[in-house]
């Protein structure tokens, strides 16, 4: 089975066999065999729960540097519009285009008009859609991933649109290499992001294409230089109509955030939903039929959308009320952004570049009675099993250790409830040098 | 004749809206881990709860057999209960004798029946009025090629 690429790497010393990231990965991916972390990487959905888990920082997540965007002739840095709620209020919009300069970008594009022109590309796909519903935004890669691994039979109702961040990455190409007389290629888009996840679609889009973007730095790596970059800066009293000039409308906090798509979808049967366990009950209800009357479904993986992702900085509900702040200092409408949109959108470039298909994962090996085969000594196996959830196995449940035993990649023995064995094996791996003196107290 | 190749009972309970859906949840996973193609577990999926749900609101308790020979995937479902007196007019879309507190949770739009019969292959309802009803309902597998 092929690899995916993730945006973490697990440490195998500093990796404590703690079972916590195990317990809550949402779609097994973990298993703690020798009390050490190893992940099955089709399952994964780069959701980083885990890395949040982890109590010694085993598990950690692999940005890329900016140093391999260098050998590109014109660096273009695209914030996630997440970036201007991140800063104390004298720290403003200008500021933070200043900053990223600073740090070797040599533009910054805020992507508004892309999010206004995705927002119509919706509406429309939307109105004449006849398929299934509802139909789920696909923006958050982690939901993407999670219809493919987990509701395979859902991949249709993913709106298959690009997003407004890989429309920005074709457009400023387009711009600059008109402009500056240079081949696209010579042009780096760089997503500053708010999580992992969004780097993974970068690196590795759900859909099996390229990028229009071509790496993604996270914010929480380049706070630090904006920060710096702002308090060297005199206050200047432009400030205000810059704010306006660079982020154009509020509509630009509209996009990534928990209701994002109310006003966009006014009128039609909408709901939203953040936080990964919610959306997966939700899911659950609408694979079996008993989820009616909704025509769009808003999912975030984040609790409270992408303000709350694992590379942001500030708290949630602090950089939303900052955002809140911004919008009502921005237009509602601006006709010259009115007539941009609407110049773009009669180019319908904005559909997905290949359709979102489901991830082949477990049990795809041999004919059907092979597979059959496999489930009934899988049923058997678990039937012999405690059914504690202990994870002692080094399986996160009893269901899925009888699975992987019937698969061939785990024993029976493996289960402390059958073997002395395994548990004198643990006692050697958790308690080391303690379990003499223990074992005879 | 078709092979039986597996099979596994559930037992239903009536009014435990708690639990509904959980053998539905099972099924799906045993789908899931066979690899059938996405539509088939998914069409089976709501097969199987749309029958479910009608042995949890209207019988006094069921049992669901999910079967699967080299033809078809099915669903067998036997409930003790007040039976359906005309199974033409249960089968229409809306048609609904749900009480108000049902309908509040979410069930009994009257499209269980109907949506039974246009996500499967074969549908057999057979009722017995103060009996009880079975219902059999499954879908082709077409050979692999
Ligand atoms: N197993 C059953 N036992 C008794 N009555 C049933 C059963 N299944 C369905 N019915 C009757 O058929 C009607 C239509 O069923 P269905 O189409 O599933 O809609 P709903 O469940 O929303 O009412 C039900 O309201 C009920 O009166
Ligand atoms: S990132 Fe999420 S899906 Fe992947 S292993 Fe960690 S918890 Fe599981
Ligand atoms: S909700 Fe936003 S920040 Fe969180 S994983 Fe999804 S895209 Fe990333
Ligand atoms: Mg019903």
């Amino acid at each position: 089975m092929r690899k995916w690429i993730h945006g973490f790497k697990i440490d195998a010393d500093r990796c404590i066999g703690c079972l916590a990231c195990m317990r809550t990965c949402p779609t097994q991916a973990v298993r703690v065999r020798d009390g050490r972390a190893g992940l099955l990487s089709e399952l994964c959905i780069d959701c980083g729960s885990c890395l949040k888990v982890c109590p010694t920082g085993a598990i950690y997540a692999t940005t890329r540097s900016l140093d391999e965007v260098s050998k590109f002739k014109f660096k273009v840095a695209v914030p996630s519009p997440v970036l201007f709620g991140q800063f104390p209020a004298n720290v403003t919009p200008g500021h933070i285009v200043e900053g990223l300069k600073s740090m070797g970008f040599d533009a910054v594009w805020i992507f508004t008009a892309e999010i206004e022109l995705a927002n119509r590309a919706i509406r429309e796909y939307v109105q004449s859609w006849k398929g299934k519903l509802p139909l789920i935004t696909s923006s958050c890669p982690v939901i993407v991933r999670l219809v493919q691994v987990a509701y395979p039979g859902m991949v249709d109702q993913l709106i298959h649109l690009e997003t407004p961040r890989e429309l920005a990455g074709r457009e400023l190409k387009r711009k600059y290499s008109e402009e500056l007389g240079i081949s696209k290629d010579e042009i780096a888009a760089i997503y500053v992001t708010s999580c992992q996840a969004k780097t993974i679609s970068i690196i590795e889009p759900a859909e099996g294409v390229k990028s229009d973007l071509d790496g993604a730095t996270g914010i929480a790596d380049v706070y630090n230089g904006i920060l710096a970059s702002a308090q060297s800066r005199k206050e200047t009293n432009d400030q205000k109509a810059l704010t306006a000039k660079l982020l154009r409308s509020e509509s630009l906090f509209e996009w990534d955030m928990s209701e994002g798509q109310h006003r966009n979808l006014h009128g039609y049967r909408y709901m939203s939903l953040t936080g990964l366990s919610n959306i997966i009950r939700v899911f659950d209800d609408i694979e079996k039929g008993k989820l009616r009357n909704i025509d769009f479904l808003e999912c975030y993986a984040c609790w409270g959308g992408c303000l709350n992702g694992n590379l942001t900085v500030d708290n949630l509900y602090i950089s939303h009320a900052k955002l809140k702040r911004l919008m009502s200092e921005l237009p509602k409408d601006d006709p010259e952004l009115a007539a941009e949109v609407e110049r773009r959108f009669e180019g319908k470039e904005f559909y997905a570049k290949a359709p979102i298909l489901p991830r082949s994962v477990e049990g795809g090996m041999g004919g059907l009675k092979e597979r059959i085969k496999r489930i009934m000594e899988a049923e058997a196996v678990l039937a012999d099993l405690p059914g504690l959830d202990c994870g002692l196995c080094g399986a996160p449940d009893c269901t899925t250790q009888a699975k992987d035993i019937a698969a061939g990649d785990a024993r029976k023995c493996d289960c402390v409830f059958l073997s002395e064995d395994r548990m004198n094996h643990l006692r050697r791996i958790y308690l080391k040098g303690k379990q003499d003196s223990n074992l005879n107290s | 004749m078709a092979e039986e190749l597996f099979r596994k009972s559930f037992s239903i309970l009536s009014c435990n809206f708690d639990k509904a859906g959980e053998n539905t949840t099972e099924i799906k996973a045993l789908l899931k881990s066979l690899d059938f193609n996405p539509d088939i577990i998914r069409r089976v999926v709501v097969v199987a709860f749309e029958a479910e749900m009608n042995v949890v609101m209207y019988a006094n308790r069921g049992r669901m057999d999910f079967v699967i020979t080299d033809e078809e995937i099915r669903i067998d479902i036997t409930d003790e209960g007040p039976g359906i007196p005309d199974i033409k007019q249960a089968m229409q879309e809306g048609y609904s004798t749900a009480t108000d507190e049902m309908r509040e949770m979410g069930f009994g739009f009257g499209m269980g029946l109907p949506n039974i019969k246009k996500h499967s292959d074969f549908l057999e309802i057979k009722s017995d009025v103060g009996k009880g009803t079975t219902v059999m309902a499954g879908i082709r597998l077409v050979p692999d090629a």
